[in-house]
């Protein structure tokens, strides 16, 4: 076990299953960040750092980078993903998977399914995403309800170093695409990491805290918010389970539904805009298949449905807070 | 008892009885882990694969692959944490009782007496246990085991049909009181009041009058508030408490070969031959006064059915036209009359034939017909006792139906329905009125073979020989 940050756990997970598949291969805009530059290719070792020394290590076959075009790395994986090679992509910010929606939609998630299961995709798709850098509505976005919606793409939003570590490696081991959602402002987390080589399956929520008054459902950095949260009313006797979904898709129904029903409250927490997102989509499972236990209508703590605004305060505004967190689950406790 | 389970033959759907093993995916002493395939399960439907619903270790195989099929809940195998002895897991093998699978194992089932009443309340009053292996939330299987809900009965609404603490809960509930659902016309003289909607219907389905009612809503308008405080005195009366309909589930029980046959050639009968009925009554004081006598004389105890399948037999040489088989394009004609009889044994219709009735003695006709009841009745009946025939009789008269048709039993041309005798007024020979005995006939013939006019002839001919029962003996 070592502390670790999440961002190196991206890093060590990458290198340890290029280490271990000759298949695996990164590509990505500037993920050699010093190409070009007077000190080398490995000056500066991508934006987020999560690509540092790769390319020292595994050479330029394996370690592409790629120019700025996002259609070419996802179509490139594409390619590569069913010639039979493991390719990791990495979208810089994951705001950009608008100009390859064709290649992630139409292509990608659809591969196996249109020929019949005779072929397989097994690309990663990495991006970062979140807001909170002051970095306006066009490099804030969270994608993962617009993702989710799709079928046949997995998508993974790990909250913990630990779980980047066995999700990633998980994600690049199965046969399937899976969208690898990192969130910036967990970039600089630090966590403990076990060293021995794991998985973590996809649908298996983390119960991050358990107290059994109310259930929070949440995911990616929102997940911290909610244990903070859950601690402070822990204090007062009130006790939150908090899930961690670990995964939007598949989605873990069971530990869901498994809570509420022994809750009977239920607080979803995301980051993205409410209409059509998993939070709605589990407000409705929720509705659906636990409207027998339920003691308070489900409450909704998300972003407001509009774009991410630029300003410092208005940003603050518009995210899901602990103040706000802590007043829904207040609101659910003492509906009459 | 440490962490042992069962796992049992699952129920997938209402119609489900039984299931195959057809693989183990994994051997006994293996681990296996959530979500990994354990086995396939065959039914007459569909093979499913199952999946495991927790970790845990197959300790002990019960039901090898490739064997019978084996009744829903039955035990396939125990599965257990390692750090649970072989002992253990041998006894609980042992002493598994299969869940109930339907309503009338659970009835049967007699309370078995208690020696003992203190030991008698204590296990009325804990929860019983409910070992299913089929999926379900912890807060849905405690719920269950407080409620004593049978788990065959729940549909699983989750992922996966795993039950649901809410399907549990619906289960264990009655049936959803009668509410206001659907259109309600109201008379004009309830539309004129100002009223809300609901206000109104509630004032119409309890005849409660809203003249003079001051509305407590918005500009006097009156609320569904101010109707219910009218009715509410009404309503707190003791009254008799809503019908709660009873459990009605079925007990499913597939059809045996002979129901199946008898399903699949009545079935083609009634679709693919032109039926038409010939009804009459015939007179039977005759008839009835002179079995007595010959009955006596000859020794023998022939019914009335048998006096009539001798009629038919009679009539049928003397109409060749009736006495046929259709196949295909052709029509066999019979020199002799061989009459199937519809008898109800304990595995359903079944018609054996009487060879050559024609030529029989009436006594000979009656031990003939007791003969082939007795092993009809005993199942015992022979292929060769129920192939061919040219003509069938059905009587129904010991049940006290009057009047019935019959579907022919092809590849017979006819089939002669007979009814119950009853005695009716009317007019005799003498133009005097007087009570008489009556018996109704109803002939189905195949139009492909049999014209009507044939078949009435028959039917007269048949008239004269019960009328006139002396014929029968020429």
């Amino acid at each position: 076990m070592a502390k670790m940050m999440y961002r190196d756990a991206v890093l060590k997970t990458i290198a340890a299953e290029m280490e271990r598949d000759s298949n695996v291969v990164v590509l990505g805009e500037d993920i050699v960040g010093g190409m070009g530059t007077a000190g080398g290719p490995e000056a500066i070792g991508g934006i987020w750092s999560t690509s540092t020394g790769l390319y020292d290590k595994f050479g330029p076959s394996r370690v592409i980078d790629t120019p700025i075009s996002e259609s070419t790395i996802i179509g490139s994986a594409a390619g590569l993903a069913l010639s039979g090679k493991r390719p990791i992509a990495e979208l810089m910010f994951a705001d950009f998977i608008g100009v390859s929606l064709d290649q992630i939609w139409n292509q990608i998630a659809k591969f196996r399914y249109m020929f019949g299961g005779k072929t397989r995709c097994p690309a990663v798709i990495r991006m970062a995403y979140g807001a909170g850098f002051n970095a306006a509505a066009q490099h804030s976005q969270s994608v993962h309800s617009l993702l989710t919606s799709m079928p046949g793409l997995k998508v993974v939003t790990p909250s913990t170093p630990a779980d980047v570590k066995g999700l990633l490696a998980h994600a690049i081991r199965d046969d399937d695409p899976v969208i690898f959602l990192e969130h910036k402002a967990l970039y600089g987390t630090t966590g403990e990491v076990p060293d021995e080589d794991y998985t973590v399956p996809f649908g298996h929520a983390r119960l991050a805290r358990a107290g059994q008054d109310v259930t929070i459902v949440t995911l990616g950095l929102m997940t911290g918010f909610c244990e903070g949260v859950a601690d402070t009313l822990a204090g007062e006797g009130i006790g939150c389970d908090v899930i961690d979904l670990r995964t939007t898709s598949p989605l873990d129904e069971e530990a869901i539904l498994d809570s509420v029903e022994v809750t009977g409250r239920l607080v979803v927490v995301d980051e993205s805009p409410p209409r059509c997102s998993i939070a709605t989509d589990i407000a409705a499972l929720v509705a659906q298949k636990a409207f027998a236990s339920l003691k308070a209508p489900p409450a909704l703590v998300t972003a407001p449905h509009t774009p991410i605004p630029f300003a410092r305060e208005l940003e603050s505004a518009y995210l899901p807070s602990a103040d706000k967190i802590e007043a829904a689950v207040r609101k659910t406790l003492d509906w009459r | 008892m440490g962490n042992i389970r069962a796992f049992t033959m699952p129920k997938w759907g209402i119609e489900m009885t039984e299931g195959t093993l057809a693989e183990w995916m994994v051997k006994e002493g293996e681990s296996f882990t959530r979500g990994q395939t354990l086995c396939l399960i065959e039914t007459d439907k569909i093979t499913n694969e199952v999946d495991a619903e927790y970790d845990s270790v197959l300790r002990k195989l019960i039901v090898p692959a490739g064997g019978e099929a084996q009744p829903v809940g039955a035990l396939l195998a125990v599965f257990a944490d390692a750090d649970v002895s072989d002992a253990e897991v041998e006894a609980f093998a042992a002493s598994f009782k299969a869940a109930d699978t339907s309503v009338a194992a659970r009835k049967s089932e007699a309370p078995a007496p208690q020696p003992e009443p203190v030991a008698a309340e204590a296990a009325a009053s804990a929860p019983a246990r409910i070992d299913t292996n089929r999926p379900i939330s912890p807060e849905a299987l405690k719920l269950a085991e407080r409620l004593g809900v049978d788990l065959n009965g729940v549909e699983g609404s989750g992922r996966g049909e795993r039950i649901t603490y809410q399907d549990v809960y619906q289960a264990s509930r009655p049936a959803a009181a009668p509410a206001l659902r659907g259109k309600l016309d109201l008379p004009l003289s309830l539309e004129s009041f100002f009223a809300s909607p609901l206000a109104k219907r509630l004032a119409q389905l309890h005849g409660v009058d809203l003249a003079g009612v001051k509305g407590s809503g918005a500009r006097g308008r009156i609320s569904k508030a101010d109707v219910l405080a009218l009715i509410q005195p009404a309503a707190s009366q003791p009254g008799a408490a809503p019908f709660v309909p009873g459990e009605n589930r079925p007990r499913i029980e597939p059809m045996d070969k002979i129901r199946k046959v008898v399903a699949r050639r009545l079935t083609e009968s009634k679709q693919n031959v032109p039926h038409f009925y010939l009804r009459m009554n015939v007179r039977v004081d005759e008839l009835l006064a002179l079995r007595k006598t010959a009955n006596l004389v000859l020794g023998a105890k022939a019914s009335i059915n048998d006096y009539l399948v001798k009629a038919a037999a009679l009539a049928l040489v003397q109409h060749p036209a009736v006495n046929i088989q259709v196949h295909g394009d052709t029509i066999h004609h019979f020199p002799h009359a061989d009459i199937s009889v519809a008898v109800a044994s304990p595995k359903g219709l079944v018609t054996p034939i009487l060879r050559s009735a024609d030529l029989m003695r009436i006594d000979q006709l009656a031990a003939a017909t007791r003969a082939l009841i007795k092993k009809a009745q005993a199942g015992k009946l022979a292929y060769a006792d129920m192939d061919g025939g040219t003509f069938s009789v059905s009587n129904l008269g010991m049940f006290g139906i009057d009047q019935f048709d019959a579907i022919i039993n092809p590849p017979q041309g006819a089939i002669l329905a007979v009814g119950a005798i009853a005695r009716v007024w009317g007019e005799g020979a003498d133009g005097q009125g007087r009570f008489e005995s009556r018996l109704s006939l109803a002939l189905s013939c195949d139009h492909r073979a049999i014209d009507g006019a044939a078949g009435a002839a028959f039917m007269a001919t048949l008239r004269g020989l019960i009328e006139a029962p002396e014929g029968l003996f020429g």
